[in-house]
């Protein structure tokens, strides 16, 4: 805090010394005209809208005319509709199928990558983030590219006709896949990150003391990394939840969306949109973020017992 | 066993060498079968940028039985040019990412550097704000914009992502690390506030702002749901709304994946090339992103 006020006080005393009056009320203003495009901006383009939003969510409006009041209706119609639900399962889905693989193996090659048992660290590091650098659209169309049925690079390999796009229950995995080959790269990179900052001093005592190489790992380096974790699965269970490109470039066409089969929830949010149910579309959006807060709430107390169980 | 003594540690460190040198070649064998899975997708993508439409549908595996550039004009010619689109892209990544990076420093300084009344609220109500996803925005938004007449502008693509919270809140930790001694010799020098934050504090905090504006950029470069809300006109849509939509003029449904790979190779090419010429700096930005939250 000292050295925050530091600047002010020095500024002060250099107006003090200057005598000048006019400039004081240019330091008081100062601060506040360097914060005020950001929050113009966050006000008129994120909390404005925001609040319209969430009133918006309780009316039928149809984006002219006079709206209708309808209460907690939009919410109703949103969670006694069957799409919602398979929309909601389909996301549920993608994320816990791609989490654990996708944590697992960044976590192992981050493990493996920081060994000294692996020569050119600075070739394999960059190039496991590779994918990340690929656009996801350009990724998710190569995808489809890679599981098309007749035209398929897969099935010509194969010399098969797996309708691999066109199966919803195939589809579903092939998203997977898709996640997690995107992602394993970013996740290693934050991962070899936190075990370089473990000290090694501790590691080695270990081994001194005899500890094997999994005992190291299970007592101190997987302790050391819980933050780190908590935070992936996090930011990966908040994207999921948002999950939208992904899928519908790899199975949606003609600027379409995928198929209710294997949609996720924000398909609903822009499906209403597109059919002028504002209200519709702003209550998908609330939902959405009640299930982000649920989540991340649920992750937080899961760690927090694992944590507990341990000392 | 006292005159093996002496044998066992050679002939343990011979066999320990053995398995290390086995546990070695293991390692980097799984470690080339996850360079080739990462690289794979990549290959065909570019072999396939360099077949024909046609030969694409023929032969989708293989090596390009001619090697064609066929593709690569496409993307000029076709339909009034998937150029343009390209161009918006540029365009509009770049001005949103200049404009935000700009607006979240100047208040991080702000928030990092004065004392003003309404500090430490106004920076929780932007925290607590976080957890808030940008999609339920969208209806209203879309509302706004359009009875502004702004749908199928660039202002509507550009202006949504201008106030980065998360960017803020990187660059505040950051400058907080900066010692304020900086600033006030200049102060005593006769700087004014402009020049503290231009001439000072943006250049001494260059790496944050570098490794926001990566994130942004990218953030903004393969954002697919809002231009497809707010452009639906090709002449103004991203090349990533345009990409997944091109078929064949002549049979409509038809998509022709030769270009479209060709495109997809576009489309990424400027990423990669950040990333390949700032390597460390880009994986670093990741990180930071990560560590500091």
């Amino acid at each position: 805090m000292d050295t925050n006020n530091a600047a002010e006080l020095s500024a002060r005393r250099a107006t003090v010394v200057a005598g000048k009056r006019k400039i004081r009320w240019g330091d008081a203003l100062a601060p506040y005209l360097f914060i005020s495009p950001f929050i113009l901006a966050w006000l008129t383009l994120f909390i404005g809208p925001a609040i319209y939003s969430l009133i918006l969510s309780f009316y039928r409006y149809k984006g002219y005319g006079t709206a209708t009041f309808l209460g907690f209706q939009n919410y109703r119609s949103i969670l006694t509709y069957h799409v919602f639900w398979t929309m909601l399962g389909n996301t549920i889905f993608y994320w816990l199928a791609h989490v654990i693989p996708l944590m697992v193996f960044a976590f192992l090659l981050a493990v493996l990558v920081r060994s000294k048992l692996v020569r050119w660290k600075s070739f394999f590091k960059p190039v496991i983030f590779l994918p990340n650098v690929i656009a996801v659209v350009a990724s998710a169309l190569v995808f489809q590219s890679l599981f098309g049925t007749q035209y398929g690079v897969l099935n010509s390999l194969l010399g098969a006709q797996i309708p691999w796009l066109q199966d919803p229950k195939l589809t579903r995995y092939v998203v997977v896949l898709l996640l997690v080959w995107r992602g394993v790269g970013w996740w290693f990179v934050i991962f070899l990150a936190g075990l370089t900052a473990i000290n090694t001093e501790v590691e080695e005592a270990a081994l001194v003391d005899g500890a094997s190489a999994w005992q190291q790992m299970r007592h101190i380096t997987l302790p050391l990394m819980r933050n780190t974790f908590l935070f992936a699965f996090v930011m990966d269970a908040i994207s999921s939840f948002r999950l939208f490109t992904e899928v519908n470039v790899l199975v949606g066409t003609g600027g379409g969306l995928a198929p209710v089969a294997v949609a996720p929830i924000l398909n609903l949010l822009l499906s209403n949109l597109r059919g002028a149910q504002f209200g519709m579309s702003a209550a998908v959006g609330w939902i959405l973020f009640v299930l982000v807060v649920a989540v991340t709430y649920i992750q937080f107390r899961l760690f927090q017992e694992s944590a507990e169980e341990v000392e | 066993m006292a005159g093996s003594a002496t044998a066992t540690p050679t002939r343990s460190s011979a066999s320990y060498r053995r398995g290390r040198s086995i546990q070695v070649t293991l390692a980097h064998i799984v470690l080339l079968i996850v360079v080739a899975i990462s690289f794979y997708p990549l290959i065909v993508m570019a072999l396939n940028s360099f077949k024909t439409d046609s030969e694409v549908l023929r032969n989708p595996a293989g090596w390009p039985e001619v090697w064609t550039l066929a593709s690569y004009e496409a993307i000029f010619q076709y339909h009034g040019g998937l150029w343009r689109n390209f161009m918006n892209s540029v365009f509009v990544a770049t001005t949103s990412t200049l404009i935000a990076v700009w607006f979240a420093s100047m208040a991080a300084f702000a928030f990092a550097k004065y004392q003003f009344r309404g500090r430490n609220l106004i920076f929780a109500l932007l925290l607590a704000m976080m957890m808030v996803p940008f999609e339920i925005t969208v209806p209203p938004l879309y509302i706004m914009f359009a009875r502004l007449g702004w749908l199928n502008t660039y202002q509507a693509l550009i202006v949504p992502g201008l106030a980065s919270v998360f960017g803020l809140f990187l660059m505040r930790q950051y400058m907080l690390g900066i010692p304020s001694a900086l600033l006030e010799a200049a102060r005593i020098d006769g700087a004014n506030h402009w020049q503290l934050y231009w001439r000072i504090m943006a250049p001494a905090s260059a790496p944050i702002l570098g490794a926001f504006a990566i994130l942004h950029f990218m953030g903004v470069w393969n954002d697919y749901l809002w231009p497809l809300v707010v452009a639906t006109e090709r002449s103004i849509q991203p090349i990533m709304v345009v990409l997944p939509n091109l078929r064949d003029p002549h049979i409509g449904f038809l998509p022709v994946w030769g270009t479209i790979m060709a495109g997809s190779v576009l489309a990424t090419l400027p990423i990669v090339t950040v990333f390949v010429a700032f390597q460390d700096k880009f994986m670093s930005s990741v990180v930071i992103g990560a560590v500091k939250e």
